[in-house]
């Protein structure tokens, strides 16, 4: 992919002697794409994020940008912006101080826009953030990286301990009035029904390894949910499922790979949600 | 890193550490209620010269020549400042520790480490922040404190015997500023290694940098004792902590048995040699800087490569 913003190639990281969070994960994430990394606990989602923003060192090929992080962080960091977690803004930070701080030291920061999305919350400019609420602390962070005029933004598990009505007024206002079909999102997150819908491309991790990197679009054409009829369950596990569950009494197969013609006659058949196929691939990806 | 980007994380420093800005304000705003205060109800001076007994000799100087005045002039302007610089130390010595390890603590590190700011330009600026921005705002707060006390107690000494107390000796005064900026900033390149030691620590301790800070230093000087019987490190440590005062001459070394006109004489030509410039004809001035700049070389490379947060 000539376009691509991210390129990852058997990356390799452990942590002690023990400990593999990386175990030759390859990848790659396109210009002007929403992609979701997603993967259990320990997966090693963090620690991917953390090596493409050169924050750990680790073995193997990674190009963010046309930059390797581990030696040009310095300049990689104009182009990239990230919100680790909710918790990240220090207690002691008054608002009107944090926005003079990115506007001091980021060259791509725009303080109109800034004022411009913090005026649509209730945050008081001389607010500390010991002030705020969890939820006004992501506002004001997303106000933040809103204006700045990065390439690519990546987020880990930005909506983690906030309410059903401030995580989805996050992702709408990061996709009605940041996103742009230029700029790349990476998003990790546990929630992944509340992403589903707004991500074009995903990428499951498991152990260390990408088990899923496909296109949204892409998926019903690869997969397929089969809900089987009772006597046909047998002929179902002769396709070789990736996955099987009991729903209500009835059985629900995912299959990859296989034609819909082959499964027509075995049930009813449907794409699989995201979250269908996370539980699917991690199931099966297990040791 | 340009040098709004540069001044931009300094002020960050102030917001995070507001104690390096206030504490010396207070501090110089209490010797001046002081000096406001310090006249009893029926509005006689009672200004403690340590003098006791010889307040009529003290007197006879005062009377003397100009030259002197300025010389007592000097000492009292030059010497009402030390209160807010020990202050601001303390306050120096928590802040450094502090700088490095409070943001990975709260993990505000992941945010100042989503911005375009190098690990070098951060460390700098803490350091920079310590050793000359703070320094030059104990200098700049000393010296309007000093003018302030000039004017009460030349209002509070007019009509008393003590009166040429409250004449104003600007060539004295001009020299003497020049003088203390001076000192302070050779007192920041002879304590750089101390600096950039506690900066070490904190980006480095897990927990408790206050106590990694002092206790290795601590416990190789008694192992030292113990199993060599000598006291190099403590010779080591106590050398860097006390020199700058043996070359900048503040040990005002007086006899007991002196006369006042000879405690005055010595804190007087201790005054005319105050500078510390002799420092940068010492070896162990560069040696220490040497120190400090692999303390803070060391110091960039962790928080580069430190990954708990």
């Amino acid at each position: 992919m000539t376009d691509a913003v991210i390129v990852a190639k058997d990356l390799r990281k452990r942590y002690g002697k023990q400990t593999v969070a990386l175990d030759g994960s390859s990848f790659t994430v396109g210009r002007g794409r929403i992609v979701g990394l997603m993967g259990p606990n320990g997966a090693g989602k963090t620690t991917a994020l953390k090596a493409i923003l050169g924050l750990t060192p680790f073995e193997g090929h990674l190009d963010v940008l046309g930059r390797d992080p581990r030696r040009e962080r310095d300049s990689l960091m104009q182009d990239v912006c990230f919100i680790a977690d909710v918790a990240v803004l220090p207690k002691w930070l008054r608002v009107n101080d944090a926005i003079d701080y990115v506007a001091g030291v980021h060259p791509r920061f725009d303080r109109a826009r800034a004022d411009e999305v913090l005026a649509r919350t209730e945050i008081r400019r001389r607010s500390k953030v010991s002030e705020l609420s969890k939820g006004m602390i992501t506002q004001l962070h997303l106000a933040l990286i809103m204006a700045i005029d990065a390439k690519l933004l990546v987020l880990d598990e930005p909506t983690l301990g906030l309410d059903l009505l401030y995580r989805r007024a996050f992702y709408e206002t990061l996709l009605n009035d940041y996103f742009d079909h230029e700029r790349t999102i990476l998003v990790t997150t546990h929630q992944v029904e509340e992403v589903e819908n707004l991500l074009t491309d995903v990428l499951f991790i498991n152990q260390g390894r990408i088990v899923l990197d496909s296109a949204i679009d892409a998926l019903p054409s690869r997969y397929a949910q089969l809900i089987a009829n009772g006597d046909s369950c047998e002929a179902a596990r002769r396709l070789r499922p990736i996955y099987e569950r009991e729903v209500f009494g009835r059985t629900a197969f995912v299959f990859e790979g296989r034609d819909a013609s082959e499964l027509a006659a075995l049930g009813e058949i449907r794409t699989p949600s995201v979250a269908d196929l996370f539980v699917a691939k991690m199931a099966g990806s297990a040791p | 890193m340009n040098a709004k980007s540069f001044f931009t994380l300094v002020k960050r420093e102030t917001w995070e550490h507001r104690s390096l800005v206030w504490v010396p304000l207070i501090t110089a705003a209490l010797i001046v209620i002081a000096a406001i205060v310090s006249t009893n109800v029926s509005g006689s001076i009672r200004l403690d010269m340590e003098l006791d007994g010889e307040s009529s000799a003290f007197f006879g100087l005062l009377a003397s020549d100009q030259a002197t005045q300025a010389k007592l002039f000097s000492i009292w302007m030059g010497s009402i400042g030390l209160p807010v610089l020990f202050v601001t130390i303390i306050v120096l010595f928590f802040y450094l520790l502090d700088a490095l390890y409070a943001e990975r603590k709260d993990r505000s590190i992941l945010f100042w480490k989503s911005m375009p700011v190098s690990d070098s330009a951060t460390v700098l600026a803490k350091l920079f922040t310590s050793m000359v921005a703070i320094p030059l705002w104990v200098w700049a707060v000393s010296l309007v404190m000093g003018l302030l006390t000039f004017v009460v107690i030349a209002f509070k000494v007019s009509g008393t015997p003590i009166a040429p107390l409250g004449q104003f000796h600007f060539g004295a005064w001009f020299v003497l500023q020049l003088t203390l900026l001076q000192n302070l900033l050779l007192a920041s390149l002879w304590y750089a290694p101390i600096a950039g030691w506690l900066l070490l620590v904190s980006v480095w301790a897990k927990r408790a940098p206050f106590l990694w800070a002092v206790l290795p230093p601590s416990l190789l000087m008694i192992f030292e004792e113990i199993i060599f019987n000598t006291a190099h490190v403590a010779q080591l440590v106590g050398y860097r902590l006390t020199h700058y005062f043996d070359a900048a001459s503040v040990g005002f070394a007086v006899e007991s048995d002196a006369g006042s006109q000879s405690i005055i004489d010595s804190i007087a030509n201790t005054y005319d040699r105050m500078s510390a410039a002799s420092l940068l004809a010492e070896p162990h001035l560069y040696s220490g800087l040497a120190a400090a700049a692999i303390f803070v070389l060391l110091a960039i490379r962790l928080r580069r490569w430190r990954d708990d947060a």
